[in-house]
């Protein structure tokens, strides 16, 4: 093989990344101008909705707090001082707490992982398996047990699922704790990634480990069971397709085993369009789990990103926005690219 | 901390992560003992509330968490004891005097007291942190308005006020006039200068490195999760005997499931209305009668001709169902007679709580010229101590049409309700209210023609009888306690007759707490629990 394709390969892979990533820009600027102007047209003023009402009455504190944040300022002034701070790394500071924003997702964002991870790989594993079973036996009575506990799955409120199973395994089994992410007698372990079974992990402490393992159970449970529904339903119906195509029947005639049809053939081109779910669920197990982290007391992205937006902490919900925004975008750049590795077509 | 990592650590800590991730997927729900759903150990106690906190600096903090929070960490002038609110008591003030005509306060400091890193709390400490309190001018800052500040020696402070205020004592006991160690808070970015509010950068710092002289210091604090206190070691006043506090954020419905099934050293702080019904017995509960739900009628007949009809507002006032309406608060609330809660010295006797007369409704509506009347309640769509206010709105609804009143139901996101609220153009609205500080007569400063409240409901002193003005000047012109009492329960009865207020119901502040504690009072004072009180039977 000579080195000039090789060569033109990885040019032609650069400018993809370098389109990708100028198209990633333009989108996040785009974010910035739609988040910034939707905060403006929410009915409240950041004054009132942070002020208490007796402090309101006093022109001094008010004026002194509209100054110090700069709401008397048109928004195309606030924009481009937001953007001047953007551009030099700054997410500015809260207008709530008076945190940098940065800190803050950085604090919240590993919980939010914490959970969302092994919730996604209980969702994929056990949506994938449980959907192609459907596949397998459509018509029979292990589908049709399958596909109503799918549609349960969909129908049933996550918030509501979150209290039952709370109720349950905490307070009439007592075989989980409450919520929150570690016990009170234990302090969270030396931070490395802010994920405390990680950390507590990196620390060798096994105690804590096991305590933050236990308390993320219950969460991961819930929030895995919404996704694993919708997946079944999407492998299910892919596979479906799948098994009605001509090469399948043909490989099938050709006697090759069950197993080696369903898992070369079925699965791997049935499983494009449960990549794109996948993502997307992915991406917004990320962004929004606000009614799970509130009812297992979870300090994550969903609980910071309800707090930022009632209390119309504009820099926090640009920072919020930016980062949810780039979730998705990576995500689907994600998506992408393991398409070319299940599907040789798109690769080529 | 730096999240930077080097090569060799970052493979570890992917197969951290793997492996963690692996063993969670893996895991069934057993094998927990539920430990976390009591107490942290015998030496923990466990405080869960649901989260209103913004910081600890104690000139910044206004909301209910961060009150706690600071009590625990700052000592004041002065304080109240248990769930008595009526009476301050010297904290870092060793003794304390009010000149006759209530304009100059002599405050002497314990010679012993120190902040926890072991230096002596002096009048200069003193001064600055109230000075700083007024000039950074955040939400607290309006409660010291008018006062200055002053040391005369190195252990004596005296506060004057531009109006006579027997109430200034009570005043210094709030968390937010918390002492600072000034040494400490100048080296991180505090001034206590005039201009404060533009120049002041501690916030950030306090928020982590508390420099009191309360009896526990910071341990950590995220304001989404958890506040973890500890015992300070240099504390000059009596040890608390539990070292370490645990303050979590928790939901209400998790706080009772969780104070249900705890054996020790558990409070819950939220729980309210229904939610206190089925606890176990076994469970102690203290709580006071601290808030009150009203509605307000703007009285600008621009904003609305009907509401500004005050014939009107005596026809809805009569119209009203309130023990209808205090029942849907739970078993602790109780009809309103006026606007001052029970817990606080001034309130009118239970007595005398309003009662519906329909008759009286519509013989009002007709000296009002009305028939079949109709208008809007705009109210917050939130839950407040258990309670959503919506089902309060939709009884207040029926109540309403049984005068032939057409009420429309508006509820709104609270950011839009406060701003529509401090805009002044509210026709009708309902809102939960709370006392600045334990002292009725601060109502005044607030409801009186003109004052605060009532300018967001266009009640200003051309468009008030001269009863409602002469009331409240009586209330505010009267020293004497016990007269100051009687002058409250009089302006209550005309604010009952010629207000746009109509108080609905009592609702009260609860601690719940496991039967092994003592000391888990709750206080209206504005802290809710003196976790530093709590001990062990």
């Amino acid at each position: 093989m000579s080195t000039r394709p090789v060569a033109a390969r990885w040019r032609q892979l650069a400018g993809l990344v370098a389109r990708r990533l100028g198209v990633t820009l333009v989108l996040l600027v785009g974010v910035t101008i739609v988040t910034f102007s939707l905060v403006q047209l929410v009915p409240g003023d950041a004054a009132s909705a942070n002020l208490s009402e007796a402090a309101q009455a006093d022109p001094e504190v008010v004026a002194a707090y509209r100054d110090k944040w700069g709401l008397d300022d048109s928004i195309v002034e606030r924009y481009l001082t937001y953007m001047g701070n953007l551009l030099h790394g700054d997410l500015s500071v809260s207008q709530v707490d008076g945190r940098s924003v940065a800190t803050s997702l950085g604090d919240y964002v590993p919980a939010t992982l914490e959970l969302a991870i092994p919730a996604m790989l209980i969702a994929v594993v056990l949506g994938v398996s449980i959907g192609m079973l459907g596949a397998v036996k459509r018509g029979r009575v292990t589908d049709q047990v399958i596909r109503f506990g799918a549609l349960v799955g969909l129908s049933t409120p996550s918030f509501w699922l979150a209290i039952v199973v709370l109720y349950v395994f905490f307070f009439v089994l007592g075989i989980a704790p409450n919520g929150g992410r570690l016990s009170p007698q234990f302090a969270p372990p030396p931070e490395v990634t802010g994920m405390y079974t990680v950390d507590a992990a990196l620390a060798g402490q096994w105690t804590v480990w096991w305590d933050a393992v236990q308390h993320l159970m219950l969460p991961v449970l819930v929030l895995s069971c919404l996704t694993v529904a919708m997946l079944i339903r999407f492998v299910r119906s892919s596979m479906l397709e799948v098994m009605q195509q001509d090469y399948v029947a043909a490989a099938t005639a050709k006697g090759l085993p069950r197993r080696t049809v369903l898992g070369r053939h079925v699965l791997r081109a049935g499983l494009a369009p449960v990549l794109t779910v996948s993502g997307l669920a992915f991406a917004s197990m990320l962004s929004g789990t606000v009614l799970i982290e509130q009812v297992f007391s979870w300090p994550g992205l969903g609980q910071y990103a309800y707090r930022s937006a009632s209390s119309l902490d504009l820099p926090s919900i640009m920072g919020v926005c930016l980062l949810v925004a780039l979730i998705y975008m990576l995500m689907n750049l994600v998506v992408d690219f393991l398409y070319g590795v299940i599907d040789p077509r798109i690769r080529g | 901390m730096s999240r930077h990592l080097s090569v060799g650590r970052g493979a570890r800590i992917a197969v951290a992560a793997v492996v963690s991730a692996a063993l969670t997927a893996g895991c069934s729900a057993g094998g927990s003992d539920g430990s976390s759903g009591g107490g942290g150990g015998s030496d923990t106690l466990t405080v869960n509330t649901s989260f209103v906190i913004k910081n600890i600096d104690p000139a910044m903090e206004y909301e209910a968490t961060g009150a706690l929070t600071v009590n625990a960490l700052y000592d004041t002038l002065v304080t109240f004891e248990g769930s008595d609110v009526g009476e301050p008591v010297g904290e870092l003030a060793e003794s304390f005097e009010a000149s006759d005509d209530a304009t100059t306060f002599t405050f002497k400091l314990h010679e012993d007291a120190t902040f926890s890193d072991g230096t002596p709390v002096t009048a200069e400490d003193v001064v600055f942190s109230l000075n700083r309190l007024k000039n950074l001018k955040g939400s607290p800052s309006v409660i010291v308005a008018g006062m200055s500040f002053e040391a005369t020696d190195e252990s004596t402070v005296v506060v004057t006020s531009d109006e006579p205020n027997p109430n200034v004592p009570t005043i210094l006991a709030m968390p937010s006039t918390g002492i600072v160690n000034s040494k400490v808070a100048k080296e991180n970015g505090a001034t206590d200068a005039e201009d404060a509010a533009k120049t002041d950068s501690a916030t950030q710092y306090l928020d982590q490195n508390p420099a009191g002289s309360g009896p526990y210091v910071l341990e950590s604090f995220d304001p989404s999760s958890q506040v973890v206190l500890k015992a300070n070691p240099e504390y000059w006043g009596e040890a608390p005997e539990f070292s370490r506090v645990v303050i979590s954020n928790m939901d209400v419905q998790n706080q009772k499931l969780t104070v249900s099934k705890a054996t020790s050293a558990t409070v819950a702080l939220d729980l309210s209305g229904s939610s206190l019904e089925g606890l176990p017995e076994s469970l102690q509960q203290s709580g006071a009668q601290d808030t009150y739900y009203f509605l307000t009628l703007h009285q600008d007949p621009a904003v609305d001709e009907v509401t500004s009809n005050l014939d009107f507002v005596r026809a809805l006032r009569a119209s009203i169902d309130y023990a209808g309406v205090a029942k849907l608060f739970g078993e602790n609330a109780q009809p309103a007679a006026g606007v001052v809660p029970p817990a606080f010295p001034g309130a009118l006797e239970e007595a005398d709580a309003q009662v519906q007369d329909l008759d009286a409704a519509a013989d009002f509506l007709d000296d009002a010229g009305l028939d079949q009347p109709k208008v809007s309640l705009m109210y917050p769509s939130i839950t407040y101590r258990g309670v959503d206010l919506g089902t309060i709105a939709a009884k207040i609804q029926g109540d309403a049409k049984k005068a032939g009143i057409e009420i429309e139901l508006n509820p709104q996101p609270i950011a839009a309700f406060l701003d529509a609220q401090s805009g002044g153009k509210v026709a009708m609205r309902f809102s939960p209210q709370s006392l600045n500080y334990p002292v009725a007569a601060s109502l005044v400063n607030n409801l009186a023609p003109g004052q605060s409240t009532a300018a967001t409901t266009g009640w200003t002193p051309e468009r008030a009888t001269p009863e409602a003005i002469a009331a409240g000047e009586d209330v505010l012109g009267t020293l004497d306690p016990e007269a100051q009492v009687t002058a409250l329960q009089e302006w209550q009865r005309v604010l009952n007759e010629d207000s746009p207020y109509i108080p609905l119901a009592y609702n009260a502040g609860t601690v719940v707490a496991t039967p092994d504690l003592t000391g888990a009072e709750y206080s209206p004072a504005g802290w809710q629990l003196d976790v530093a009180a709590v001990g062990k039977k």
